[in-house]
């Protein structure tokens, strides 16, 4: 399982990214996308859709929690949403690893096709997947058991965003570049996901 | 500039008008507003390697600052916000600004303190008490929220009323009252400013508050004296078009 | 502090086209594109327009296909409505075309149309040869019979009747060498391969700069559909060819035509007659053989007598019935410059074999389309001929076996009794083994036959589904949805995949088309649940790519048409189609845009923000624009990149900056290798890029370098330009208080 977290301002300005990996499991806590590396951008652009879906589910759903709000079917990336009471949406792109077996499911159609590193999901991404693909919570994005580790790290995650807040050279909006806050997520991703 | 010295102390504080302001407005809480520099790369780290992360938000919530040194403190930001005002008006502008930025704070620090300990109830709001709080839908419980659970957090009390405008054509004016506001306490107002209410600081607060749930507000403080309690203040909560169209749309799809 | 923001205060354009002032390209538009299309000629046949050649010049007609906007700062306001105003002057008013999603609609429910062989003495071939149509007779009436003139009125189970503007028969060949009927799939490529075929030469000779009469806009058409994809549409509802398992292909009637030449025509009728019901033009075993039967006289009017005819004609009909019909044409070829000449319309519904074959007529001769003339004498006698047909035999036919098999085989397997049957059906094997064991062989009814895969015509199930794709066809689709619903079960105990697969595909469709029932949110669980089921069952059950594809291209238009949440719904399948590498470069590239055109159709709640996928209509518009680069195709991709911009528009309000610097990276990038791979595809080296970039860019430059500093600073460390942009738009939205005060 891949993770790219991101807070994003009620104006849609990211105030802070982190692409991490699982650490359950025996993994390393190293992303492994599945988009080649000169993709990376893709991970932006879901995020960035799955705003429409965050600012539905604002005024339908009360909770700050949002749990898994969208889904990019091409890449498998699935986004879960927490927002704070301010307006912050921290957004979570949680992608589970390539199996090997998925990657034969292209073939049984008509024609081939040429392999698009942003559309089908024929992206050769076996590097490294094998150590992490047997983790426990990438088994499934959406299972109950994932809803509640994502829960628990947006929820630690939160608690150092207040902190970040109350600093009183901290404005709204600006970006956070605290290399304490950058640890302590990392720290929660571990400890969670 | 004619009075280097005063300035140069007036600007300290101007910086961190809103710490101060957040640490002393209130009684209970947040006087653990970090005393050291938010970690940026290039700026210091304590030297007992203790961040503001490393420090728990819970600690003070009980804890009051003295009341001496609130009146102070802000007796200090009326007349930091009256220097070369033009008018009342202009005066409350300041005020409100001062405020604004604590209540976008405020907001996160009291859902943060009621997630992480339901079980003490004075901070929860008084509708819902479970564990995870809900953020306001709805105008109501937004005001529920201000009336009860924000008040409480600054002044250890509930405000004490909470109304809807009667008029037909106002129907986005909420009030909320206060009979003694506690700014209000230490000052005294001369006759020739006698439109001016200093809570106008507390109305940035709400204003902030209310902008952080995303609801677009304009509020403002007014001195509504009676026999019993002249200090009486009205806010007038003024919710902006785009709210109340929100407003229809989720009362129609049953949003609470 | 110099940010991001107010350095480039102007986007640069996506589709940056030099020389050529904005208000010129504005209004000539319009022009050129009266200019170019012939009225007469369908305006969606992308090809005809392909191969007709614009007066323009090529160059300024190339300069002028995308909308300019000039680098000046006093821009920005209108940088968002520019393209919208320009595509509107070149949308559909022009044209009158249909609204769009009624369009497709009728697309997709004209793919539908009933089947009618036709057969013909050598004689009448001959006769039409001489007119110039080298396929015979059923060549002349083939496109024709696409369009029933006039309304038709269509009565559905309950009798209630309503008339149809966009009837249509399709005529296929059962005599000829080449029948058109069941083997066109025997090709040496798959359909779905030919598809793709047909749409890079198209696209190839529309991207052929010397051609320049061809409008990525056009293509692209962004606002309705896109010519582009109507067509991909098209094509793919035209592979299907007669298959045991649906019956859609299946002839509902056969017309046996002889001339007014012929010596013996009686004998003629007989033999052509017993040719097709047990001679050597049979049908397959698998089609039912009990179609109607209409008999045509073609009289000569040039060389024969009418009275003979005539009498000849009254003849027929009391040997053969009241279907039959007197047709009278001129024998005489006819030319353009005859005075009551028509053109014959092209054909609408061609199999992308046929296409392919096709192809190279109409690119050789571009000024006469390849396509001939005929009296209008003959036009009217054809049209009338048809109506007649249509209206009067095959219509009533159909409404009347529907109404038969509705009461003896379906009423039956829907009552009671046949609910018991079905139950007894699927517990046959009960007591006696497992569930497994009956499910797998309990339930099979015995009429499947495994080893050929089909149905006899004559079992209950093939005639349920018969009379389900008959109510299809008549626009019944209340009871075609019951119908198909009664046959998924059956077709999933007898194993026969295939019919499973179709039985499921159409019963979805069916409830997707049926317009009074809106289905609630549950119903359309059930509608994705079928399609789910369908794809599984072509795709892995059967490989039947085509088919699979078919099905998902029908749920995501129709899901599209539904509009509102099943949006969600309809993007699915179309990124399943994807993903499942049913469609080649180009098919994704159509589908990308056509998923973002599917987002962009989901409007914001009235008085809120939310509820709109502008963000998502954006991605996949940029996504498009990348693999229309990556094809070769920049014209496409700057008219996707154009579009992406529009929609991002309202989200990026103000001054358009991405603020997630890869996202701005990357289009930046984009946009920068669309505009060189455009202008390189133009055939112009950088001494013409600069010499028409010159009068009117060089502010347009200079920005650009500004930009492009600012963008390697996002490179080299993406957080801090962040942070620039994020300190920029904290300044701008709270003015922080002590400044002010200081300053007051």
């Amino acid at each position: 399982m891949s993770y790219y977290f991101t807070i994003l301002s009620p104006t849609d300005v990211p105030l802070f990214n982190l692409a991490f990996g699982t650490s359950k499991s025996g993994g390393d806590g190293i992303a492994r996308f599945r988009f080649p590396d000169t993709a990376q951008y893709m991970n932006q652009f879901i995020i960035h859709s799955s705003l429409d879906i965050v600012e539905e589910a604002q005024w339908m759903n009360s909770n700050m929690y949002l749990k898994h709000i969208d889904t990019y079917p091409p890449a498998s990336s699935y986004i879960s949403a927490f927002l704070t009471p301010s307006g912050a949406r921290f957004l979570l792109l949680h992608q589970p690893p390539q199996l090997p077996s998925t990657t034969d499911r292209t073939g049984s159609g008509g024609t081939g096709t040429g392999s698009s590193s942003l559309l089908a999901s024929s992206f050769s991404g076996g590097v490294g997947s094998t150590r992490a693909s047997s983790s426990s919570v990438a088994a499934n994005p959406t299972s109950p058991q994932t809803e509640e580790a994502v829960r628990q790290f947006m929820t630690e995650v939160y608690e150092n965003y207040v902190k970040t807040v109350m600093s009183p050279f901290y404005r709204q909006g600006m970006e956070i570049k605290s290399p304490v806050f950058r640890g302590k997520v990392s720290a929660a991703g571990r400890k969670w996901l | 500039m004619s009075h280097p010295a005063r300035h140069s102390s007036m600007l300290s504080l101007s910086n961190s008008a809103s710490n101060l302001s957040s640490s002393s407005d209130k009684q209970l809480s947040s006087t653990q507003i970090p005393t050291a520099p938010p970690a940026s790369p290039g700026l210091r780290v304590p030297s007992n390697r203790k961040t503001i992360y490393d420090r728990h938000l819970n600690r003070s919530r009980n804890g009051e600052s003295s009341r001496a040194s609130f009146a102070f403190l802000f007796a200090e930001m009326v007349t930091y916000a009256q220097r070369r005002v033009t008018g009342i008006q202009d005066l409350e502008k300041r005020l409100n600004e001062q405020g604004y930025p604590l209540g976008l704070r405020l907001l996160d620090l009291l859902f943060y303190r009621t997630m992480s300990s339901s079980s003490s109830s004075s901070l929860s709001s008084s509708s819902t008490s479970s564990s995870p709080p809900h953020r306001p839908l709805r105008i109501l419980p937004l005001l529920h929220l201000i009336h009860g659970p924000l008040w409480r957090l600054l002044f250890t009390r509930s405000a004490d009323a909470l109304e809807h405008s009667v008029s037909p054509d106002t129907p986005n004016e909420y009030m909320i009252t206060d009979n003694d506001p506690l700014v209000n306490t230490y000052i005294s107002v001369p006759k020739e400013m006698s439109m001016l209410n200093c809570a106008a600081f507390v109305a940035g607060i709400i204003e902030g508050v209310c902008d952080g749930c995303g609801f677009e507000t304009k509020v403002t403080a007014h001195n509504q004296p009676t026999e019993m309690w002249p200090g009486r203040t009205i806010f007038l909560v003024r919710f902006g078009e785009s709210v109340m169209e929100r407003e229809k749309v989720l009362e129609r799809a049953g949003v609470k | 502090m110099t940010s991001p923001g107010d350095a480039t205060p102007v986007r640069p354009p996506p589709s940056f086209s030099p020389g050529v002032p904005r208000g010129a390209s504005k209004t000539r538009y319009p022009d050129e594109r009266r200019n170019s299309s012939t009225p007469s000629l369908d305006p969606d046949l992308v090809e005809s327009r392909v191969g007709s050649s614009s007066p323009t010049p090529p160059l300024s007609a190339t300069t002028s296909e995308l909308p300019i906007r000039s680098a000046s700062p006093y821009a920005r306001s209108l940088r968002s409505s520019t393209p919208q105003l320009a595509r509107s002057s070149l949308g559909s008013p022009v044209e009158g075309r249909l609204d769009a999603a009624e369009d497709i609609r009728s697309l997709i429910i004209r793919s539908f149309s009933p089947v009618v062989g036709v057969y013909a003495s050598v004689d009448t071939d001959d006769l039409v040869r001489q007119k110039g149509f080298k396929g015979g007779f059923w060549e002349l009436i083939r496109p024709f019979g696409e369009n029933v003139p006039g309304k038709v009125v269509i009565r559905d189970s309950i009798g209630s009747s309503r008339p149809w503007e966009d009837f249509g028969v399709r005529f296929v060949d059962l005599g000829g060498s080449s029948p058109t009927l069941y083997d066109s799939n025997t090709a040496r490529t798959s359909p779905l391969a030919q598809v793709e075929e047909v749409l890079e030469k198209q696209l190839k000779s529309a991207n052929d700069p010397l051609s320049g009469s061809v409008r990525p806009n056009d293509l692209l058409n962004f606002p309705s559909t896109s010519p582009l994809y109507k067509d991909y549409l098209r094509q793919l509802l035209s592979i299907a060819s007669a298959t045991p398992h649906e019956t859609f292909r299946h002839p509902v009637a056969s017309i046996i035509v002889i001339s007014s030449r012929n010596t013996s025509p009686l004998e003629s009728l007989r033999q052509l007659y017993a040719d097709t019901s047990n001679g050597d033009r049979r049908l397959p075993e698998w089609i039912h053989p009990e179609y109607l039967r209409y008999y045509v006289l073609v009289h000569d009017e040039d060389q024969d007598d009418i009275a003979e005819s005539t009498k000849l004609y009254d003849q027929m009909k009391r040997h053969f019935g009241l279907h039959c019909h007197l047709l009278r044409l001129r024998s005489n070829q006819c030319v353009v410059t005859d005075d009551d000449s028509v053109q014959v319309p092209e054909c609408e519904w061609l199999s992308p074999a046929e296409r392919l074959s096709n192809k190279s007529e109409p690119l050789v001769d571009l000024d006469t389309d390849g396509l001939p003339y005929l009296f209008e004498s003959d036009v009217m006698a054809i049209k009338g001929f048809i109506r007649e047909l249509v209206a009067q035999s095959v219509i009533p036919h159909m409404e009347n076996r529907v109404a038969v098999w509705n009461d003896q085989v379906a009423s039956r397997r829907r009552g009671i009794s046949g609910r018991f049957m079905s139950m007894s059906r699927r517990w046959a094997g009960f007591g006696s083994s497992s569930r497994s064991s009956f499910t797998s062989g309990g339930g099979v009814s015995g009429n499947y036959d495994g080893a050929h895969g089909f149905y006899k015509p004559d079992t209950p199930e093939a005639i349920l589904r018969k009379m389900a794709d008959f109510a299809f066809m008549l626009r019944d689709w209340k009871l075609s949805a019951s119908t198909y619903e009664l046959l998924r079960s059956d077709y999933g105990n007898d194993k026969a995949w295939k019919y499973h697969a179709g039985a499921h595909e159409m019963c979805a469709v069916s409830m997707l088309l049926n317009p009074l029932a809106m289905p609630a949110k549950t119903k359309r669980e059930d509608v994705d649940q079928m399609i789910e089921t369908a794809c599984y069952s072509y795709l892995t059950r059967c490989s039947d790519g085509p088919d699979g594809l078919r099905c998902l291209t029908l749920a995501l238009e129709l899901l599209k048409a539904r509009g509102g949440s099943a949006i969600e719904s309809a993007t699915r399948w179309a990124m399943r189609a994807i993903d499942l590498g049913l469609v080649g470069p180009v098919g994704q590239g159509l589908l990308s845009d056509r998923i973002s055109v599917c987002y962009a159709s989901r409007n914001a709640i009235p008085g809120v923000r939310w509820g709109t996928r502008r963000r998502k209509a954006g991605m996949w518009s940029v996504l498009a624009a990348d693999l229309w680069l990556r094809l070769g195709m920049p014209a496409l991709a700057s008219a996707s990149l154009e579009e992406a911009e529009r929609l991002y528009a309202d989200v990026l309000e103000g001054d358009g900056v991405f603020l997630m610097p890869d996202m701005q990276t990357f289009i930046d990038n984009l946009r920068h290798a669309v505009k060189v791979e455009y202008l390189e595809a133009r055939g112009l080296d950088t001494s013409d890029e600069t010499i028409i970039a010159d009068p009117l860019g060089t502010e347009e430059t200079s920005e650009q370098l500004d930009k492009r500093m600012n963008r390697r600073s996002l490179i080299a460390s993406p957080l801090d330009s962040a942070g620039l942009i994020a300190a920029q738009v904290t300044r701008d939205d709270d003015n922080p208080a002590d400044d002010d005060f200081e300053r007051a």
